[in-house]
């Protein structure tokens, strides 16, 4: 056989496989975002069915951009992504750095730091939601309570019961609200993915070029003069790939929403979609073309930069 | 380096204490949860048996009765381990030609095999329903396990890849002049030299697939519901289940955190492509 195609041949299972899994469901999208294409319509039946006779071109686009849903999600899908992007990323700069030095008992700390990253995304949801946050039963709660009653009870000690008194009643905060929901996916997903983060900082910092930081000391600068001029460069190319590839994840979160308020005044994209998918399939298609748009703006970065290194 | 040792003991000392309560508080919730998990439903939400309770394994021996949880478990470890045997029976041979033999186009083709993981999944939410649907495999597991199988393929033939580049081209060059075949190539000489790889490939695919919580639930609804279905589905227990709850889902993320802890130098290749060194 060739020098030629045998490669081919090897690759081509893997090729046709992806090909047709990016293809078919993809053009499937595509065309039902084109035409009206509802599950159930007493009414019009006849949209029931996927047929190009239902044509509605760019209708259902125009339908999603005007629903106030889906600007809504929009800016709640950046909200999320960016904050998570941003606690990550210094929390995870700052730990790297941390326990990066050796200290007793540094292989165990990584490990119990790495450990919330392979938590399953709906137990990592039930977990926070219920054990933690639950504002009554959760420890939040129960913190809440603990600290009211202690305020509550050094109110009538002498001398400090004046300072007390001033105090307000502690109310918990319920996470499953409209306005705090958000709040609540944020935390937990932070908490799973900054180990990532920290991981792939540590990573990085272990081929910082220590000769460097040793004449710098020489010279007298500071542990910050250190950090900000020799290792925050450093980690530039790192930080840059975390971003972007948390980015790509944290697009299309979904059970974590699900689960804290059922997407209740906390949508974000991938929920919006399934929400139309309930009935709507071309309103749903044409949010999910929008989707992918949006994930490629991201994606086009994270390929040039792994691109670059790639036959090094 | 004599500056460096002196710098300050007690600031030494300050960093590890201040390490390892970093480390302890991101363990807390997980450990909140084993804890939990020994509680009776009534204990679980009482503030006065918040550490010190007397400890019960009935959480667990009734998993089965409150919500089938080996069923589920075995679901999820039947479409895990086909999907990651099939990820590799595809990947193996595709990166080793990608290692051994590339062309010009082999890196567009890995940026491309790259790309399609890109693709968010709800955007093709309802053709992939309706395609199992109408093909008869919803809520089998031979489509779940396609599915987990398509979606870490790009992973795993990245992370093979880099592993296999690793190795010196002329050993792989040695036996095709001994006359062995491609396939003998592959099994005599790749796989025993790559076998580090393959393996902690092989664990983090299979990490993925268990962990997996999108199309698992979507594509199921109970004879291939995987783990994560089972937990999403008791989401909200209103504080009555809480001990039971923390139970089959301590006993749904204990192996996995497991055996992640042996993969910890492997997630970073895998999940960076090999650009993070």
């Amino acid at each position: 056989m060739s020098d030629r195609k045998l490669p081919r041949m090897l690759q081509s299972p893997a090729v046709i496989l992806l090909l047709i899994w990016m293809l078919v469901p993809l053009s499937m999208t595509l065309y039902f975002s084109f035409i009206r294409y509802v599950l159930n319509n007493l009414r019009r039946p006849e949209w029931t069915t996927p047929s190009i006779s239902n044509w509605r071109g760019l209708g259902n686009y125009e339908f999603v951009l005007k629903s106030k849903d889906f600007l809504f999600a929009i800016q709640n899908s950046l909200l999320i992504v960016c904050s998570i992007l941003f606690l990550t990323v210094v929390l995870g700069v700052l730990i790297a750095v941390l326990i990066n030095k050796s200290f007793p008992g540094q292989g165990i700390v990584r490990v119990l730091l790495i450990s919330p990253f392979f938590v399953m995304p709906a137990v990592n949801a039930v977990l926070w939601i219920n054990m933690i946050l639950d504002p009554v039963l959760g420890l939040q709660g129960i913190a809440v309570a603990g600290i009211n009653e202690t305020v509550a009870g050094l109110r009538n000690t002498p001398l400090i019961g004046g300072f007390f008194s001033l105090w307000p009643e502690f109310n918990p905060i319920s996470f499953r609200a409209t306005q705090t929901s958000a709040y609540a996916v944020i935390m937990m997903v932070t908490w799973q993915w900054t180990p990532f983060a920290v991981l792939i900082f540590m990573t990085s910092l272990q081929s910082e070029d220590q000769q460097q930081k040793e004449a710098a000391i020489l010279d007298g600068a500071s542990a910050w003069s250190q950090f900000r001029f020799l290792t925050l460069p450093h980690l530039g190319r790192p930080i840059a790939i975390v971003v972007m590839i948390q980015a790509i994840f944290h697009l299309s979160l979904y059970a974590e929403i699900e689960i804290v308020s059922r997407g209740n005044g906390n949508k974000n994209l991938p929920y919006l979609i399934g929400e139309f998918a309930n009935n709507n399939i071309g309103a749903a298609s044409a949010t999910g073309i929008f989707a992918v748009i949006l994930a490629n703006i991201v994606a086009i970065f994270l390929l040039r930069m792994v691109g670059k290194t790639l036959m090094e | 380096m004599a500056i460096v040792a002196q710098s300050s003991k007690y600031g030494d000392i300050g960093r590890a204490i201040l390490a390892w309560a970093v480390g302890l508080l991101f363990f807390f919730p997980i450990f909140w949860l084993v804890l939990t998990s020994f509680k009776t439903d009534a204990d679980a939400v009482k503030p006065e048996f918040l550490f010190f309770f007397t400890p019960t394994l009935e959480n667990y021996l009734n998993m089965t009765e409150n919500y089938d949880y080996w069923r589920f478990a075995t679901n999820s470890v039947i479409t895990s381990v086909f999907a990651t045997v099939f990820a590799l029976a595809v990947g193996i041979p595709c990166a080793y030609a990608m290692a051994f033999k590339p062309t010009r186009g082999t890196k567009d083709l890995l940026m491309w095999m790259l790309s399609t993981k890109m693709l968010p999944a709800a955007a093709v939410l309802y053709p992939m329903t309706f395609l199992t649907k109408s093909l008869g495999l919803f809520d089998t597991h031979f489509m779940v396990i396609v599915v987990l199988m398509l979606i870490n393929l790009p992973i795993v033939i990245w992370m093979l890849f880099t592993y296999f580049k690793e190795i010196p081209k002329e050993i792989i060059e040695a036996g095709q002049m001994d006359g062995v075949n491609t396939w003998g190539e592959i099994r005599e000489i790749l796989i025993p030299l790559a076998w580090g790889g393959i393996a902690s490939t092989a664990l983090l695919c299979f990490i993925f697939c268990w962990n997996e919580a999108y199309w698992t639930v979507r594509l199921t609804t109970t004879e291939a519901a995987t783990l994560s279905k089972l937990i999403e589905g008791n989401r909200a227990p209103e504080g009555l289940f809480f001990g039971r709850l923390s139970a089959v889902s301590a006993a749904a993320v204990g192996p996995i955190i497991v055996l992640g802890w042996f993969c910890q130098k492997q997630l970073v290749q895998g999940l960076t492509f090999g650009a993070v060194k």
